[in-house]
C-alpha cells in the first residue's frame, strides 16, 4: 500500500511535467499529407507530435531559406545545406556568421528524415531537435537567445498568420519554428538513381558493368566490407546503418584525435575518434568527404579504406577485412556514380 | 524501489568505503626517471669500420614491376620499376644491406640525434628501400603523389600501425620505442611498395650503397660483433676490433646461386 506521501508526489508528477511544456498547442493541426517515399526509399518516419501538413511543410521550406535565422540576417540554413549542391556547401569546414569557420563537414540534408541520430555525433536524436542546435551556434548562425531571432519572425508581416494556419495560433514559439524546419527536411527525400532502378526496379540495365561489378565488392564482406556500414536493405536502402564507427580518421601518431566525435556524447573511452555513418546516397555530388571534409574525391576515399583507414586503438575491426584490387576500386568508384539520385520537389527557395 | 533503512546505512557505508580505499594506495615516488647519462665519444680516439658487401654468383637480373594497375602511379614513377629486393651491381656488389653494430656497445647510452630521417612516398615508391634511425629519433614521412598511400609499418617488437596518406598531405611524424631490426613497412594500396626500417639505440649503423661499400665512423675503439642484415640473404656477423684512429675493414660475402 503506497504511503500518503508517495499519492501526494503521484498527483503532483503530471503537474510538473505539463509545467514544462509550453501552455500554447504546438502540433500542426491540418490535415496530415503522405510524404511519398521516391524508389529505394522506405516509408518516413514522423513523429507522433509533429504530423507533416501541406502547410507546415511550407512554413518550413520558408523558414529554412530565412537569413533572418542568423544573428546579422546573413545566412539561411541553406548557406551550408544548398540544394545547388545536394543540400551541402560544398566546402571542406563550413562557415557560419563572419565567415566563423565551423569544425565539421556539412552532410546532406537529402535522407536525413531516416536517420536514427542527427549531426556526425549524434547529439541530436530528431531532426526537430536537431535544427535548432546550428541556429544557437556561435560559429554558425549564431543566436546568443532564441528570442533574438525569434521576435524578428513575430515582427515579419507574413510569419504570424503561417504560423496561425499551421499551428492554430499566431504565436511563433521555439518548438513550432523546430516542428516546421523538420517537417520541410522529412520533405527532402532523393531515391530512384540508377542503382535503385536496377536493384528495386527491376531494370537490369539501369547500372553499366562496372557498376555492376562496383556493386559486387561494395557487398562482399571480404572485399569492400562497404555495405556493413552503409547498409542495403532488400526492399529499400539508406546506406547507413546510423551508428557509429571509428575509421581512424583524424588521428594523429600520438593516437590523439583532432574531433573525439561521437565521445563528445557518451563519453565512453571507445567511442573516441567514432563517427556516425554518413549515407552514400548523392554521394557523388557531396564532395569533399569524412567529417572533416579531409578527402576531396571519392577515388581518394576509396583508396582510403583500401588502405584499411588509419589505426587507432578503437578502429572499429570491421576495416581490416576490407580487401580491394586496383580494379575493385575503379569499381566501386563507378558504382558510388550510380547513387546520385532525384531531387525533390518544392524543395528550393519558395516564390516571394 | 525502496530499501529498508537499515540496509541503505549498510549500503551507503559500503559505497563510502569503497570511495576511500583508492587514495590510500601508496604513491609511487622514487625518482627512476633522472636525466639519462650519454656516452660522448673522444673523437681523439674514435675509429671507423668501413668495407663492401659482396654478391658470388650469377648476377641477378633486375625484376621490372608491373605498376600499370594505377596510371597515375606510372606517370609519376618516371621511368620503369625495378624491385629493389636483391640490386647487384656488374661487380657483384651488393646494396640495400643494413649493418650495424650488434653487440660491444651495452651499458653505453647515445643521445639521440636531432637530426630527422625522411622516408618519401613518391613515383609510388618508397625512398629510399632501406633505412635506419636511432629510437626515438624523428621519423618524417611525406608524400610526393598525387595519389592516396598508406604507410604500414608491420613492427613486431614496436607498435604496428597503419596509417593513410592522401596526395598534398602534412607529413606524418614517427617515432620508434624500441630497438627492432628491421621493421618492414609496405603500401596496402600498392601492393610492390615495400621499404625496410633498422631501429638501433646506438648511431652506428650503415645502408651499403649501389657499390656495395659502407662505412661507419665515430667508433669508440673496442670489440664489436658486426651484423648485417639483407632482406632477400638474410643475417651475418662477424667481430671486429677497432683501434683507436684507425679505419678497420670489413667484408662480407652472399653467396648467391
Amino acid at each position: 500500500m503506497p504511503s500518503p506521501r508517495t499519492l501526494t508526489c503521484l498527483a503532483i508528477l503530471p503537474l510538473l511535467l505539463a509545467g514544462c511544456r509550453s501552455r500554447t498547442q504546438d502540433n500542426p493541426v491540418g490535415k496530415p499529407i503522405a510524404i511519398k517515399a521516391p524508389l529505394g526509399l522506405p516509408p518516413v518516419p514522423v513523429p507522433a507530435d509533429n504530423p507533416a501538413t501541406a502547410d507546415s511543410v511550407e512554413l518550413g521550406r520558408r523558414l529554412f531559406y530565412d537569413k533572418r535565422l542568423s544573428s546579422d540576417n546573413s545566412l539561411a540554413c541553406a548557406h551550408c545545406h544548398d540544394p545547388k549542391f545536394y543540400f551541402t556547401d560544398g566546402l571542406r569546414l563550413s562557415k557560419g556568421v563572419n565567415d566563423q569557420l565551423g569544425v565539421r563537414n556539412a552532410p546532406t540534408l537529402l535522407n536525413s528524415a531516416y536517420m536514427p541520430f542527427q549531426f556526425w555525433d549524434g547529439r541530436a536524436i530528431s531532426l526537430e531537435q536537431q535544427s535548432v542546435g546550428p541556429i544557437a551556434n556561435p560559429v554558425e548562425m549564431n543566436n546568443a537567445k532564441h528570442e533574438i531571432f525569434l521576435d524578428k519572425l513575430k515582427d515579419d508581416a507574413e510569419y504570424p498568420k503561417m504560423f496561425r494556419k499551421v499551428y492554430g495560433s499566431k504565436e511563433i514559439n521555439l518548438v513550432r519554428v523546430e516542428k516546421a524546419l523538420a517537417n520541410f527536411e522529412r520533405t527532402l527525400l532523393s531515391g530512384n538513381s540508377a542503382f535503385d532502378r536496377f536493384q528495386y526496379g527491376g531494370d537490369q540495365t539501369a547500372l553499366t558493368p562496372a557498376q555492376i561489378r562496383g556493386l559486387a565488392v561494395f557487398l562482399n564482406p571480404a572485399g569492400g566490407n562497404c555495405a556493413s556500414c552503409h547498409t542495403i536493405g532488400p526492399k529499400d536502402a539508406i546506406f547507413t546503418d546510423g551508428k557509429f564507427h571509428n575509421i581512424g580518421q583524424g588521428v594523429s601518431g600520438d593516437g590523439d584525435f583532432t574531433d573525439i566525435g561521437r565521445y563528445h556524447e557518451t563519453k565512453v573511452e571507445t567511442d573516441k575518434g567514432a563517427f556516425k555513418t554518413p549515407t552514400l546516397r548523392n554521394i557523388a555530388q557531396t564532395a569533399p568527404y569524412m567529417h572533416d571534409g579531409s578527402i576531396r574525391t571519392l577515388a581518394a576515399v576509396v583508396d582510403f579504406y583500401a588502405g584499411q583507414g588509419n589505426s587507432n586503438p578503437y578502429l572499429d575491426p570491421e576495416i581490416r577485412k576490407i580487401h580491394l584490387s586496383p580494379q575493385d576500386r575503379l569499381d566501386l568508384v563507378e558504382f558510388l556514380n550510380a547513387l546520385t539520385g532525384d531531387l525533390p520537389p518544392n524543395s528550393g527557395p519558395p516564390a516571394k | 524501489m525502496r530499501l529498508k533503512p537499515s540496509f541503505a546505512l549498510v549500503l551507503i557505508a559500503a559505497s563510502l568505503a569503497g570511495c576511500k580505499s583508492k587514495p590510500t594506495e601508496p604513491v609511487v615516488t622514487t625518482e627512476t626517471s633522472s636525466a639519462p647519462v650519454f656516452y660522448h665519444v673522444d673523437a681523439a680516439t674514435a675509429g671507423s669500420i668501413s668495407g663492401t658487401l659482396k654478391y658470388t654468383g650469377k648476377r641477378p637480373t633486375p625484376k621490372l614491376i608491373d605498376i600499370s594497375q594505377d596510371p597515375t602511379c606510372v606517370k609519376a614513377h618516371k621511368g620503369k620499376a625495378y624491385d629493389e629486393s636483391l640490386v647487384v651491381d656488374s661487380k657483384g656488389d651488393l646494396a640495400n644491406a643494413f649493418v650495424y653494430i650488434r653487440k660491444g656497445l651495452e651499458g653505453k647510452v647515445f643521445e639521440v640525434p636531432t637530426t630527422t630521417v625522411t622516408l618519401d612516398q613518391s613515383g609510388c615508391w618508397f625512398r629510399p628501400h632501406v633505412v635506419g634511425l636511432m629510437v626515438g629519433q624523428q621519423l618524417i614521412i611525406t608524400n610526393s603523389d598525387p595519389v592516396t598511400h598508406n604507410i604500414h609499418s608491420v613492427a613486431q617488437i614496436n607498435r604496428e600501425w597503419n596509417h593513410s596518406m592522401g596526395p598534398g598531405d602534412a607529413p606524418l611524424q614517427r617515432k620508434f620505442t624500441k630497438p627492432e631490426i628491421m621493421v618492414p613497412v609496405k603500401c596496402n594500396i600498392h601492393d610492390w611498395m615495400h621499404s625496410f626500417i633498422g631501429v638501433t639505440d646506438n648511431p652506428y649503423f650503415a645502408v651499403s650503397k649501389d657499390d656495395g661499400t659502407f662505412k661507419i665512423e665515430n667508433l669508440p675503439p673496442g670489440t664489436y660483433t658486426l651484423g648485417v642484415w639483407h632482406e632477400k640473404l638474410g643475417v651475418q656477423e662477424q667481430t671486429i676490433s677497432v683501434s683507436p684512429k684507425s679505419d678497420t675493414p670489413a667484408n662480407f660475402t652472399y653467396k648467391g646461386e
